[in-house]
């Protein structure tokens, strides 16, 4: 961050024009419910309570300036638990738009900056002939190494097809082989996909970075990418806020879309219950203990408890009801990791590790060998708080357990199975 | 973007997520009534845990002994009192039910008794309640007994004094005494009850804590401490912080945003579903209308519309702070139905010249009338609509602030209201 000096804002003002109508600041009581339930309390001296009192007191110049906004990652549980339902994270998202763009925490303007560099919009800048080229290379292989998934499809551009499937980038960039998962579910539930060589990436750090003429370009390109294939369905892979990100996107701005924005964990739990996906949990001979992280994008801030449930359906059909302990608080109530709102991007580790340790102490509190979540940034962050804390869990992906469960995950799939859960497998 | 709206058909709507609502929702399970429950987070956050029935006969600042027989002198005394309509039967069975299904739902709690419980405060004063948590219920018991007991703080806890609560209730309590001690991990700047208490769900944490509290207490045997005994399992975290000291431990409610009322928030959130509720706790509706056959309720949330068709609806909506009333400069009203309310004649008379008045304010006493079966009166006196009932402070003529009795009202005419629901539907669906 530079030493630029920060444009002070009237908060009160912006707070004011923000609230919903019949709505006032008056109502909040200042009880501090916020606070209590924000594991960014105390971070830079700051907390949900703090930022709205000093609003209204007009501190505006210490609200323009305080890093803390770039720690709070604008999950909404303060404003999940306040029953005046105030909502600070949109403050918080004003006050990120204010900073010059030297001054924000480089690592998040960089990712919007490479998101912005390539049709694919992706934050990792993988431009669309690469995408398709890890594809290809990728299918290739797998065609060639799994005899029984020797005619097995990623398709690419496909017009008309049901579902667009979008792709967080650490897959194609760092961990090709994990897309692979995804895709013999796909072929084993007889879905009609494609892939989009445009608008194809899950990230946006444009909206994490405050600038909202960049998170609307951002959208912009993903949504006519969709209406240019003329699919029925986009469909969010296992990444949290590239579904929020969308779908606010779209309301936000007012943006023409003609198809739905679904998740793939609806699906998933859709397919088993259809029998589609005959997953079970007779691989689990030696109970091994499961956990879930709802990620705050698709669960707090978007579909709520609904898709909550399908989660928990999907981790008990594939690891067993008995196996599975669940996390408290849980749904929407759940905290954030620590790692979504570009935080894991920011830089600021030892702050970021500051507020995953009330995540840490929930994982630990459950005594789980392992944790599923459908969000790479929960997933990053998790792992380093688990290092850093000294735990002893790991990490996985939904697409990686259900390929277990079937039997039909290739070895170079496994890079997150533990040597417990390998030792099932062999 | 397309959107679908959900639509969901049941025979009872609750409206309110507070204790009045969440009181119906458990005594229509009881009676196998398929619910659907909405409302916003609500004020359940800021209960101590303790649940009265009647502390005070409003007006008299003596402290009810026996509320049984506090009961009989405010049927007398205030006749059109909500809890005045109600055989103490119906009162002792509602507390009854609700205080088994937060047992079995893992926060276990004392049931009603014959007399009231003498309860401690944050403040070291003295309360009476008819049920307290178990995680509290030793604190009243070493006070009756006048056991040794050392008080126990954290740095950097507000809303908790240890040398508070000594300060006011030495005088009634000689051998109590004050410690204050640092929270693992939590040696700096302000701390929360709610994240201590979620630290204290981890065993790692209970043992490097059950040191410190062993070496406060010193000879002493029994020990308070601020609620903060875990949020998910707080008769498990209690008892084997027991086991580890050695000692016996009860808590003490804090100042909101305190434990007791979040642990059965997120009770409510977890349970409900599971039984088979249709919860959507996070929003308000929009409208309320009936139809002859059925009533109907519109919500939206994040994902999109909701349409709620019910049999029967129960307005559990509270007072002022929940948007069950609202105040503006014309008078008092009632938002989702314009439902009339009871109230002083003008703005001028809502408060007495003192705030501190013995007789409390008229302005406390507004809300909506009844009649006999729970059933809200529209603008000609009789019932707004035969599917309409309704529960809670939202009801006029009480006080239950000064009258110590906000679980009492909220238990009991929810009650009430489920008994005069389900009637209706067991007369015609």
């Amino acid at each position: 961050m530079s030493d630029k000096k920060i444009p002070t804002i009237n908060f009160k003002e912006k707070a004011i024009e923000l609230l919903p109508e019949g709505a006032s600041f008056d109502a909040c009581l200042t009880c501090g419910l916020c606070s209590s339930g924000c594991p960014a309390s105390g971070i830079e001296n700051m907390d949900p309570r703090k930022f709205i009192r000093m609003a209204m007191l007009g501190m505006n110049e210490e609200l323009s300036t305080t890093p803390w906004v770039w720690c709070c990652t604008q999950c909404r549980r303060c404003q999940h638990v306040c029953p005046m339902n105030i909502d600070i994270s949109q403050l918080v998202f004003i006050a990120r738009g204010n900073w010059p763009q030297e001054a924000k925490p480089a690592g998040i303007v960089r990712s919007c900056q490479l998101i912005r560099s390539t049709d694919s919009t992706s934050a990792m800048g993988l431009p669309p002939d690469d995408f398709i080229f890890v594809v290809e290379d990728v299918l290739q292989e797998v065609r060639e190494t799994q005899p029984a998934f020797k005619n097995l499809q990623a398709p690419m551009d496909k017009k008309g097809a049901h579902f667009f499937v979008n792709q967080n980038s650490r897959e194609p960039m760092n961990e090709p082989d994990e897309m692979v998962p995804l895709w013999k579910i796909f072929d084993m539930v007889g879905a009609d996909w494609t892939y989009s060589s445009k608008g194809w990436a899950a990230e946006n750090f444009c909206m994490f970075s405050g600038d909202e003429e960049a998170w609307y370009e951002v959208i912009k390109t993903r949504v006519d990418a969709v209406n240019a294939l003329g699919c029925k369905v986009w469909l969010n892979t296992e990444c949290g806020h590239s579904y929020y990100t969308m779908w606010n996107a779209i309301n936000r701005f007012g943006m023409e879309a003609d198809f739905q924005l679904e998740s793939l964990i609806t699906y998933y739990a859709r397919w088993i219950r259809e029998g589609k996906l005959p997953v079970n949990s007779d691989w689990n001979t030696n109970n091994i203990t499961f956990t879930v992280q709802d990620p705050c994008m698709i669960v707090r801030k978007a579909y709520g408890d609904a898709i909550a449930e399908d989660m928990r359906f999907v981790v008990k059909s594939l690891v067993g009801e008995e196996n599975f302990i669940d996390m408290q608080p849980n749904r929407s109530a759940n905290y954030c990791c620590g790692g979504g709102g570009g935080f894991l991007q920011a830089g600021m580790t030892e702050h970021r590790r500051t507020y995953g340790k009330r995540k840490f102490d929930q994982i630990a509190a459950t005594g789980a060998a392992y944790v599923l979540t459908p969000c790479h940034n929960c997933h990053s962050q998790m792992e380093d708080i688990g290092h850093h804390y000294g735990g002893n869990y790991g990490v996985v992906h939904f697409w990686t357990l259900i390929c277990l469960s079937l039997g039909i995950l290739g070895e170079n799939e496994r890079t997150y199975l533990g040597p417990d859960l390998l030792a099932l497998i062999d | 973007m397309k959107e679908e709206t959900r639509h969901f058909e049941t025979e009872l709507a609750v409206v309110g997520s507070g204790l009045a609502g969440c009181a119906a929702s458990i005594f229509a399970l009881n009676r196998k009534i398929k619910i659907a429950q909405v409302g916003n987070t609500g004020a359940v956050a800021y209960t101590t845990g303790y649940l009265d029935l009647l502390g005070a006969v409003e007006e008299s600042s003596k402290a009810v002994e026996n509320p049984w027989d506090g009961l009989e002198l405010l049927k007398k005394s205030h006749p059109d009192h909500p809890l005045s309509h109600i055989p103490a039967q119906d009162i002792a069975e509602g507390f009854r039910q609700f205080t088994t299904f937060l047992g079995e739902s893992g926060i276990a709690y004392t049931g009603p008794q014959e007399t009231n419980i003498t309860a401690l405060t944050p403040a070291g004063t003295l309360k009476k309640t008819l049920c307290v948590p178990a995680t509290m219920a030793a604190g009243p018991q070493a006070f009756a007994a006048q056991r040794p007991c050392v008080i126990i703080d954290f740095h950097g806890l507000k809303g908790f004094s240890a040398r508070e609560v000594v300060a006011n209730l030495r005088h009634k309590w000689p051998q109590l005494t004050a410690a204050r001690v640092d929270f693992p991990d939590m040696e700096k700047g302000e701390i929360y009850p709610e994240v201590m208490a979620r630290a204290l769900e981890v065993a790692a944490t209970r043992t490097r804590l059950a040191e410190l509290l062993r070496e406060a207490a010193g000879e002493i045997k029994t020990i308070g401490l601020p609620a903060l005994l875990g949020m998910h399992t707080p008769d498990l975290v209690r008892s084997e912080l027991e086991r580890l000291t050695g000692l016996t431990i009860f808590e003490i409610p804090t100042m909101p945003p305190s434990v007791p009322g979040i642990r059965l928030r997120e009770m409510f959130e977890q349970v409900f579903p599971q039984k088979g509720i249709t919860l959507i706790p996070q929003q308000k509706i929009t409208a309320l209308s009936f139809a002859p056959d059925r009533a109907q309720l519109n919500l939206r949330d994040n994902y999109g519309p909701i349409v709620i068709h019910a049999k029967a609806v129960i307005l559990a909506t509270g007072r002022f702070l929940s948007g069950g009333l609202e105040a503006h400069i014309t008078g008092i009203t009632e938002p989702l139905l314009d439902l009339p309310v009871h109230q002083p004649p003008s703005r001028t008379d809502w408060y007495r010249e003192q705030y501190t008045d013995r007789q409390g304010h008229l302005i406390h006493k507004a809300g909506i009338e009844i009649d006999a079966s729970c059933r809200p009166l529209g603008k000609n006196g009789t019932p707004y609509h035969e599917r309409l009932f309704a529960a809670g402070i939202i009801l006029a003529h009480q006080d239950w602030i000064r009258g110590r009795s906000g679980a009492g009202i909220a238990i009991a005419t929810a009650y009430k209201a489920v008994q005069a629901a389900e009637d209706l539907l067991h007369a015609r669906i």
